[in-house]
């Protein structure tokens, strides 16, 4: 699984590779963003110039208070970013370490981490959400753990189940009677049989933290007012639509959709060719 | 045996959902309320929504004429306006005789019985009675002579209270702690409303769903966050309608009903729509005969504050209202730095340009406030402005002058938000913007309502924004505000003690409409100016828009009981309905 | 063997034994974040003139007065009794709110479903089988569903909402009609977004799926007698593919009636997720409490209902008790 093996692999699927490409892009515009180089001016405001209609001083016009709209779609891939990668790695972490634990260690402490998986599960997702996203309250690390808190469960489920089949193993077997530490065991032997499809769940993680981001900016409870978020500028579009405003949809859900479109095929794309039987459990 | 189960469950829930059939009325008017009606009690309906709804099924002694502005208060139940004793205290009402409650089961045979004076009294115990925890009780709150001493002790009904009785079946005595000017319009506030007992008996806890009253509708289905069905009372007493209003009146062809009977229509259907955008979508395609503009579409019907020829062709016509409320942002005054420095709030009001507020959230429909009493009150002085307005350079020099110059050393204000709504979180990102411009660093945190409310009353925000429309219509209800003995949980959010302005207030109480309370009322004012425990932002001024199949419509805060005066022209109605849909 | 005779008391009745402890762990996480988040709602209840006299007495009336053990008991007591009271902010009995809420909920989100498992089933087995043939129309269908799955459920209400039922006039904005000949008007456009939002995810489910059985001995088996391949698609593979097209399914459902919760608030949809909303929203705890136990089970049922269908399916399987 080295890294000529999967650009060998990208000339099969060209489209990966657009998708590869256009997050490489992306990347840049955070890098760029993140040191002030590119759109600064994204929370200038010009009163006098609200709702401007695209034209050559702003590509993508402008909204109520006159703010750029370009610059604050691509502050807002910045924050999508962080969302994304925050609250995935977050969600990975919990979901890799309770789901190992459980697998490996079965008696009591997978009875117990069962038992917490199921009990999250059951509750329905929004109201879970809801309440962590209330309960930390606004801003954006605390939406990076609202989400992340909540987002580990499939992971976890997952990882156990491929702990379990592991395990009967013979290779396992073997460790365990040789008395290898179970640490070892964990991270040397079975994690590396799997890290596939943890792969593939972080890139889901990732994509469902940022479409959760407009969802729960829909509902009052994203990041705080006034970060340029995509999630933000769609819930403003919603009422400026019907006047006719339509670049600040068009903005956001349109850098959302390429962001969203390429992560979507490079997963598909890995998944198919680190797991070549196509596992139908990962979506 | 799960496929049996399955079945059993889906033809049942098909069957719930199938029970209740439409049948379209000819004489049926579509409205809407921007909320869920959480009650049909009149004890509880301290807001637009419950009060609506309540209003229309239950009356008072007094209510407000439909047309007449400023708005006056006339007789409904009460045979003649109440008769007031020398000392203000005593006050001796007759009631309408021949006045009969709708028909229902909780009476003899069914037939509702004819309504006498014990009702109110009975009526104003149950406000009074704490195991109600009636949200209405405030009105009558230290008012009348006995009733708090009858709410602390035995709240027995049987028991007679000195300051409310039944002189005989018709005639009603109120006696009044101390004399208050504002008590007829107490007397019209939905709350004071009467209800009979025996179906207060007979429901129980169930009494939301049987609304049994006097008035022109009864209550048919009711739907909770979905909509309610109004019907006619066959039985209501003779009422009509006025035969007089404002010199425009006529022009606004709100005459031309003049002496019918009421109300005017078999049904009325009450939709919530709680989000803004589809209930604008929803009164362009006639789907309820009035609405309201959001503000983001607002241009779709105005071309330089008039409506548009095109518009005005598909039959829709605009309602100017001027609100009797007070937009304005609170200081929290027990808060350590803002509470305790006036040049600090005075700079924050100054940097706040509410031209720009009025402009951007409102399309410029209103007025900027200049101090708490909105336009059209009593003690309103349009001469006057207030001292504080908006400046950015004395702004800045008031920083300096607070000690604070730039913002220096200042800490970031959490800025509160009632609720989720998209335009209350803009607000809030257009002050952020503002402030910063004077070294002032807000966090814009939005609430649920709960949360706010706790926040607040709990007295734990800040800085937050706030409206209060009128419970009544007298300078009164604003002023109130920041009393001291109406601090949190009270109205008085800013938590504003002053004691030169309480005692101002007392004397104000005891004054009535004059050239005294007047003059009392500016010094008043001059002084919260002075203090600013609040950015007084604007008096908003609404354009409503109807359908001109909807005749008589005339919607005003305070008056909640406008349902029965509107009919609608079907004939038109399916006139303009192609027109609405044909583009 | 009757299906009935072949169904394993025995596992059913321990398997409904383990539901008690994930109704207690998730009456005790309901609880817990609604104490810490939720706010106290007799603030907001006490009105707009409230005094502090009248906070206490509603604070009494809804128990929260009451110490945080004994309110978590009355919780358990109600779980077990399904017994929620009256709602804080409507005053209305709890589960006649459900009653009313479970219709709307089910003709918005059922029928949507039905058709998107059929349309993602027909289009899964189609993308399986032209896989080896031609298979730019795979990767087009399967880039299809991706880009379908790009897209903001938020994006599409607000987008379809404006264009198809404003702007067009094809559908009405909002609203519900009870008589059910009218309905179809109010519920076309929900029902076409929420086809578009899950028939990208469950075209690729089943694709998957099928192409998991390509590989089987049956498969080569059938090819090797000559059966013909659309022959192999239409009967063997989905035959075999039965238990996890019933697993999909069966997943599904327990979300089904609270998934639309954007739809019923942007679509005027009396139903329950606009119950849950408005309850969140105003604090209402006895709402929010019969809503998750209520979905808790119907979750726990279901994934019990999925393990006893697999037996109905396939006679071989043995239950165990790890799932």
């Amino acid at each position: 699984m080295t890294i000529n093996f999967q650009l060998k692999q990208f000339k099969k699927s060209p489209l990966a590779f657009v998708g590869l490409i256009i997050i490489l892009t992306y990347t840049i515009v955070v890098l760029l963003t993140l040191f002030k180089v590119l759109a600064n001016d994204f929370d200038t405001t010009h009163m006098d110039a609200a709702y401007q209609a695209p034209n050559l001083l702003h590509p993508l016009g402008t909204d109520f208070m006159g703010r750029d709209v370009m610059s604050r779609a691509l502050q807002g891939t910045k924050v999508a970013f962080g969302v994304g990668l925050f609250s995935a790695t977050l969600a990975t972490l919990i979901g890799v370490f309770l789901g190992s634990m459980a697998g490996y260690f079965s008696s009591w402490i997978d009875s117990f981490i069962v038992w917490l998986y199921t009990t999250i599960d059951s509750v329905p997702y929004i109201l879970l959400l809801s309440a962590f996203a209330y309960s930390l309250g606004q801003g954006l690390e605390n939406l990076y753990l609202a989400l992340g808190l909540t987002g580990w469960v499939k992971l976890c489920r997952l990882v156990r189940a491929e702990f379990l089949k592991h395990k009967k193993q013979d290779y396992i077997q073997a460790a365990q009677a040789l008395g290898v530490n179970p640490l070892t065991q964990i991270f040397r032997h079975i994690l590396p049989n799997i890290i596939h499809l943890i792969l593939i769940q972080f890139t889901l993680s990732f994509v469902f933290a940022i479409k959760a981001e407009v969802i729960l900016s829909f509902l009052g409870l994203g990041v705080e007012p006034g970060t340029p978020s995509w999630g933000m500028m769609i819930s403003d579009a919603r009422v400026e639509l019907t006047r006719g405003i339509w670049w600040n949809l068009l903005a956001a859900s349109g850098f959302m959709f390429f962001l969203i479109l390429s992560v979507n095929l490079l997963t598909d794309h890995l998944r198919s060719s680190l797991d070549p039987k196509e596992k139908s459990h990962t979506i | 045996m799960i496929k049996y189960l399955i079945t059993v469950l889906l033809i049942s829930l098909f069957i719930l959902s199938c029970t209740q059939t439409v049948t379209s009325h000819s004489n049926e008017v579509v409205s809407y309320l921007e909320a869920n009606v959480a009650t049909t009690d009149p004890i509880h309906s301290t807001n637009k929504y419950a009060s609506t709804v309540s209003s229309s099924i239950f009356e008072n002694l007094l209510h407000y004429h439909y047309l007449k502005r400023p708005i006056v208060l006339e007789t409904q139940l009460a045979e003649e306006m109440p008769h007031i004793s020398d000392d203000g205290l005593t006050y001796t009402i007759k009631i309408k005789r021949g006045v009969f409650f709708q028909d229902d089961p909780a009476f003899p045979n069914s037939k509702g019985r004819e309504l006498i004076a014990q009702d109110f009294v009975y009526s104003w115990m149950r406000l009074a009675d704490p195991k109600n925890k009636a949200l209405g009780w405030w009105l009558l709150d230290g008012k009348i002579k006995g009733l708090n001493e009858w709410r602390n002790g035995s709240a027995d009904y049987a028991k007679p209270i000195e300051g409310l009785k039944a002189i005989d079946q018709y005639t009603l005595q109120v006696i009044l702690n101390k004399k208050s000017f504002q008590f007829l319009h107490v007397l019209a506030a939905p709350p004071l409303a009467v209800v009979a007992r025996e179906v207060i008996k007979k429901y129980g806890d169930k009494i939301n769903d049987h609304p049994v009253g006097t008035g022109p509708f009864k209550l048919k289905s009711w739907i909770r966050n979905f909509q309610l069905e109004l019907v006619k009372n066959d039985k209501y007493h003779k009422t009509f309608y006025p035969k007089e209003g404002t010199i425009d009146s006529k022009k606004k062809g709100l005459l031309q009903d003049s002496g019918q009977t009421l109300p005017l229509s078999d049904k009325i259907t009450i939709r919530i729509i709680t989000e803004r955008q589809p209930l604008w979508l929803s009164f362009l395609k006639g789907q309820v005969d009035h609405g309201i503009i959001p503000k983001d579409n607002y241009h779709q019907i105005f071309e330089n504050k008039e409506i548009k020829t095109e518009i005005r062709k598909k039959g829709i016509r605009v309602l100017a209202q001027k609100r009797p409320d007070l937009v304005y942002i609170s200081f929290n005054m027990e808060h350590p730095i803002l509470g305790k420095n006036k040049k600090l709030r005075k700079a924050i009001s100054s940097a706040i340009d509410k031209k720009q507020i009025l402009k951007t959230f409102y399309n410029n429909r209103g007025l900027i406030a200049q101090g708490p009493i909105p336009p059209g009150l009593p003690d309103y002085d349009k001469t006057y402005t207030n001292p504080v307005s908006y400046n950015l350079e004395k702004a800045k020099q008031l920083m300096t002058e607070a000690g604070y110059p730039n913002g220096k050393n200042l800490p970031v204000f959490d800025y509160d938000l009632p609720g989720s709504a998209t335009w209350s979180r803009q607000l809030g990102e257009f002050l952020k913007d503002q402030l910063s411009q004077i070294g002032v660093s807000i966090r814009i945190v939005p609430n649920t309502w709960p949360q706010f409310d706790q926040k607040v009353k709990a007295k734990k925000a800040t800085l937050f924004d706030q409206a209060w429309v009128a419970d009544y219509p007298d300078s009164e209800n604003f002023l109130q505000l920041f009393y001291s003995k109406n601090i949190s949980p009270g109205p008085n959010s800013f938590n504003f003690v002053n004691s030169d302005y309480d005692q101002m207030f007392e004397q104000f109480l005891s004054l009535p409409p004059s050239q005294k309370r007047f003059n009392l009322t500016q010094k008043m004012i001059k002084l919260l100016n002075d203090e600013s425990p609040a950015v007084f932002l604007l008096h908003r001024l609404f354009k409503l828009p109807y359908h001109s199949w909807l005749k008589n419509y005339n919607e005003y805060p305070i008056i909640y009981d406008h349902l029965k005066y509107l009919r609608v022209d079907q004939h038109q109605k399916q006139k303009d309905l192609n027109k609405l849909k044909n583009g | 063997m009757t299906f009935q005779e072949r169904i394993p008391w025995g596992y059913v009745a321990k398997r409904l034994l383990t539901f008690i402890p994930t109704l207690i762990g998730v009456t005790l996480l309901t609880f817990l974040i609604f104490h810490v988040v939720g706010g106290d709602p007799s603030y907001q209840l006490s009105g707009k003139n409230a005094s502090l006299d009248q906070i206490k007495l509603i604070r009494k009336e809804l128990g929260l007065d009451l110490t945080l053990t004994r309110q978590y008991l009355i919780f358990l007591k109600q779980t077990f009794t399904f017994n929620w009271g009256q709602s804080w902010s409507t005053r209305q009995n709890v589960n006649e709110m459900f009653l009313f809420g479970i219709g709307p909920s089910f003709f918005l989100a059922f029928p949507a479903f039905i058709a998107s498992i059929f349309l993602s089933v027909l289009m899964g087995l189609f993308a399986a089988y032209i896989k080896s043939k031609k298979s730019w129309i795979d990767q087009t269908l399967t880039s299809t569903c991706l880009a379908l799955m790009s897209i903001s459920l938020l994006v599409y209400i607000i987008s379809f909402q404006y264009y198809f039922a404003f702007y067009l006039g094809w559908f009405e904005i909002n609203g519900w009609s009870f008589d059910w000949t009218q309905r179809w008007s109010y519920l076309t456009l929900p029902w076409l977004i929420s086809l578009f939002v899950s028939l990208g995810p469950n075209t690729l489910l089943f694709r998957s799926t099928f192409l998991n059985e390509v590989h089987q001995n049956y498969v080569k088996t059938a090819r090797s007698k000559g059966v013909s391949q659309i022959r192999i698609f239409t009967s063997h593979i989905l035959k075999n593919s039965s238990v996890p097209i019933v697993t999909i399914i069966m997943m599904q459902i327990p979300y089904l009636l609270t998934g639309s919760l954007l739809l019923e608030a942007f679509f005027g949809i009396p139903g329950i997720g606009g119950l849950l909303i408005q309850a969140i929203q105003s604090a209402d705890f006895p709402v929010i409490k019969a809503f998750t136990v209520m979905s808790t089970f119907i979750y726990l049922l279901f994934h019990l209902l999925t393990d006893l269908l697999y037996i109905f399916i396939d006679p071989r399987i043995e239950l165990q008790d790890d799932n």
